[in-house]
């Protein structure tokens, strides 16, 4: 008998080796389950520069060494790591059994995220902001979607040598803001910036309609972002560009890197970030200001209201594997891991009883700072989680390019975008 | 050739299965490769289609069959109707930037003018570049801040201009983008047809005495005509699909000054979580596109047809 491979033998065997594999994941899955004997569980994480590689490693071998549990991940940058998750639920992909996630795209997979209560002691839930548990559970059936792991508020960092040197105060009111701005605007620099571009756009006009006393939807989800207070929101922030001209003029252009560049290659003299820009301004291979700024709090107008988001870790509604994963993101949000990540990040703990830590071992400058991230925190607020405002918030975001760009008024901008938002929450059921 | 065949060995009979048509068995070879065409290509664009017909939310648990529901939303909301005249606007004048240019360039590299050579190997770069790629490099050079085009413009004594961030300029900037990257892969196909054209009537033309020009026009243009018609098609459903240059460059802003069909489908599919509206703007833009193909191909075999119907 020959050896050699014959054609009917090859397709014979090829044709159980595609059985074999498509077979072996229904079989797992068949058997599967969480009982406990879990080995290894899949994570989608998120990365932000070039240290969040190593810290993951140490936090997943940590886990590893406490559970016996292998934790493999891939990592992803914000914009991509939403697109996979987008792609992997709506196929209702079991690919991953924990997923980074964020309260600003939320709403979006409320329906594909484990609830967590019963993971979580609500008393240990009330450790936490109370703003980021609200905004991490589902308004309709009062779920938690996702455990919060450090909170993203805003702060205006300013020169502090620029600021000295012109006889000027951080600004306190918006009013402030254009005198300084004007002050320190000339010979090339500005005094501000500013994104102006998708969701950072969408998220500076948040923090001017709540400051103007506005608001996105009413009790009964009706469209309000378009009222008085919004149009003066949104004619403020167009003018800031426009007018008083003390941003660069290409800020329609700028997400949160341009935003965060501008300040750092010392362009522009003010600027509002968040807590991990403390960091980066902080380190002189990454800005050229890194000794010569200071912190101060956003300026106010009729509310001192700017939103209050985080970063959070969420089990996969589809995962076979849900307590180990619900292992793993308790382990990521201890109170010795928070204050690790503030050390690693200066990323702001989503624990009150952890912030109090770290504001307490903090000292000058970064003392007021962090304590007053805690007030903003505290007062924050988020755009609202109701079905369909995925699709209001790109419509709210070419509206404020529109204004922004001077192709509409302010108003006319808003009440267009007020009325395709109608719609848009009508289709959805959100409206009451 | 009768002295062949009588020397020639008798063909082997065909062997046939028994019993089994022959038909059967050509299908029962191809089965395999239609079946993974059907999956890989005809599945998902089914999908797709049928998803076209369904309010298809990430955050909604069900589906409502919703008929053309998202088709006229699309064509009754405020954005789309800008996108459609943006998408006629990128592709027309895309095509002329690419095809005159194109077309003059070849015409010069074809000629015999000297140090032309290294040229040619350098037009092979801009197709070569990744598409993100230049739409990066693009967004640097029309930086408004640093950008060296605003620059060079400046030192020139020339009013800097807002690329990105001007709706008027923010289309013009990804055309010329695009066009930096595309037109050079049409002067190698008008170039290799240049090279294919017979030289007999050129040189009648010449002893004749025709000009430049009209030897162009009336001789080299009708013999390109074949190819020209291919690069079109071959642009045109490129210029259909293009994404990354615009995304990367203005994200089809500033509002939706720059906004195109496959933009639109991604912001509603990846940031409005909305496949069903996506999936009928993927639609729209495929109709559209074979709308305009047909009429390329159709309107010279129709003109052809109806002049020979006139000669005879």
């Amino acid at each position: 008998m020959s050896s050699a491979l014959n054609r009917r033998q090859f397709l014979t065997g090829s044709m159980a080796l595609a059985a074999g594999a498509a077979a072996g994941p229904l079989l797992a899955a068949c058997g599967g389950g969480d009982s406990g004997n879990v080995t290894e569980i899949n994570a989608l994480l998120i990365t932000g520069g070039d240290r969040y590689p190593a810290y993951w490693e140490k936090v997943t071998s940590a886990f590893t060494e406490r559970t016996g549990i292998t934790v493999k991940y891939d990592l992803l940058q914000f914009t991509p790591l939403t697109s996979k998750e987008i792609t992997l639920a709506a196929a209702r992909s079991a690919q991953y059994d924990v997923y980074s996630t964020h309260t600003a795209q939320i709403g979006a997979f409320f329906p594909h995220f484990e609830p967590l209560n019963n993971y979580f002691d609500p008393a240990d839930l009330a450790d936490f902001f109370p703003v980021a548990i609200t905004y991490m559970t589902n308004p309709a059936n009062g779920e938690l979607a996702a455990i919060p792991r450090n909170m993203d508020a805003r702060t205006q960092y300013y020169r502090r040598d620029l600021y000295e040197a012109a006889g000027v105060q951080p600004a306190t009111t918006w009013e402030e803001l254009v005198a300084v701005g004007q002050e320190l605007t000339g010979d090339g620099r500005f005094g501000l910036v500013l994104p102006g571009q998708g969701d950072p756009a969408q998220r500076q006009f948040a923090d001017f309609l709540w400051q103007a006393g506005g608001e996105w939807l009413d009790q009964n989800n009706n469209v309000t972002f378009n009222s008085d207070a919004g149009v003066e929101a949104l004619t403020f922030y167009r003018d800031l560009v426009q007018t008083h001209r003390i941003t660069p003029s290409d800020v329609v252009t700028y997400q949160w890197n341009e935003n965060s560049a501008g300040f750092t290659n010392g362009t522009c003299a003010a600027v509002f970030d968040w807590p991990g820009a403390y960091a980066t301004f902080g380190d002189p291979s990454l800005s050229t200001v890194s000794d010569a700024f200071a912190t101060a709090p956003l300026p106010a107008h009729k509310t001192g209201i700017s939103c209050a988001i985080s970063h959070g870790l969420a089990i996969n509604k589809y995962s076979r594997k849900k307590d180990a994963a619900a292992e793993f993101i308790k382990f990521t949000v201890t109170p010795e891991a928070l204050v690790d990540q503030y050390t690693e990040f200066k990323n702001y703990p989503s624990r009150m009883s952890t912030a109090d830590k770290v504001i307490a071992d903090a000292q000058g400058m970064e003392k007021q700072w962090l304590s007053d991230l805690r007030t903003t925190i505290e007062n924050g607020k988020e755009w609202p989680k109701v079905p369909g405002f995925d699709k209001v918030s790109t419509v709210v975001q070419t509206a404020v390019q529109n204004a922004l760009s001077n192709q509409m008024s302010p108003k006319a901008a808003l009440d267009a975008a007020a009325e395709e938002s109608t719609r848009i929450l009508q289709q959805a059921g959100a409206l009451r | 050739m009768a002295i062949y065949e009588d020397t020639l060995p008798a063909a082997p009979p065909a062997r046939r299965s028994r019993g089994r048509p022959q038909w059967l068995t050509g299908y029962t070879l191809a089965a395999p490769a239609l079946l993974l065409m059907l999956v890989i290509f005809l599945y998902p664009l089914g999908h797709s289609f049928v998803m076209s017909f369904f309010r298809w939310d990430l955050n909604s648990v069900e589906s409502p069959f919703v008929g053309l529901g998202n088709y006229t939303d699309l064509f009754t909301g405020s954005s789309f109707p800008q996108t459609l005249r943006n998408q006629v606007v990128f592709t027309v004048a895309s095509l002329l930037i690419e095809v005159v240019g194109g077309m003059a360039i070849a015409v010069l590299l074809n000629s015999k003018l000297r140090g032309l050579r290294p040229a040619r190997t350098l037009l092979l770069i801009p197709p070569m570049v990744a598409p993100a790629v230049v739409g990066l490099n693009f967004r640097w050079l029309f930086n408004e801040q640093y950008g060296l085009i605003d620059a060079v413009l400046v030192r020139l004594g020339l009013p800097a201009i807002p690329w990105l961030s001007d709706p008027g300029w923010a289309l013009i900037s990804v055309i010329i983008a695009n066009a930096w990257q595309n037109t050079p892969l049409l002067v190698l196909l008008f170039l290799a047809g240049l090279q294919a054209i017979p030289r007999e009537p050129l040189e009648a033309a010449a002893v004749d005495g025709a000009s430049a020009w009209r030897t162009f026009w009336s001789i080299v243009l009708p013999l390109m005509r074949p190819v020209v018609v291919i690069a079109l098609m071959i642009r045109i459903i490129d210029l259909f699909r293009t994404f990354d240059v615009i995304w990367l460059m203005t994200q089809g802003g500033p509002g939706n000054a720059s906004n195109l069909l496959t933009v639109e489908a991604y912001k509603l599919a990846f940031q409005s979580v909305d496949f069903g509206h996506a999936a009928a703007v993927s639609y729209v833009a495929l109709v559209l596109s074979l709308i305009v193909l047909a009429l390329l191909y159709g309107i010279p075999r129709l003109t052809a047809r109806r002049a020979a119907t006139w000669q005879s």
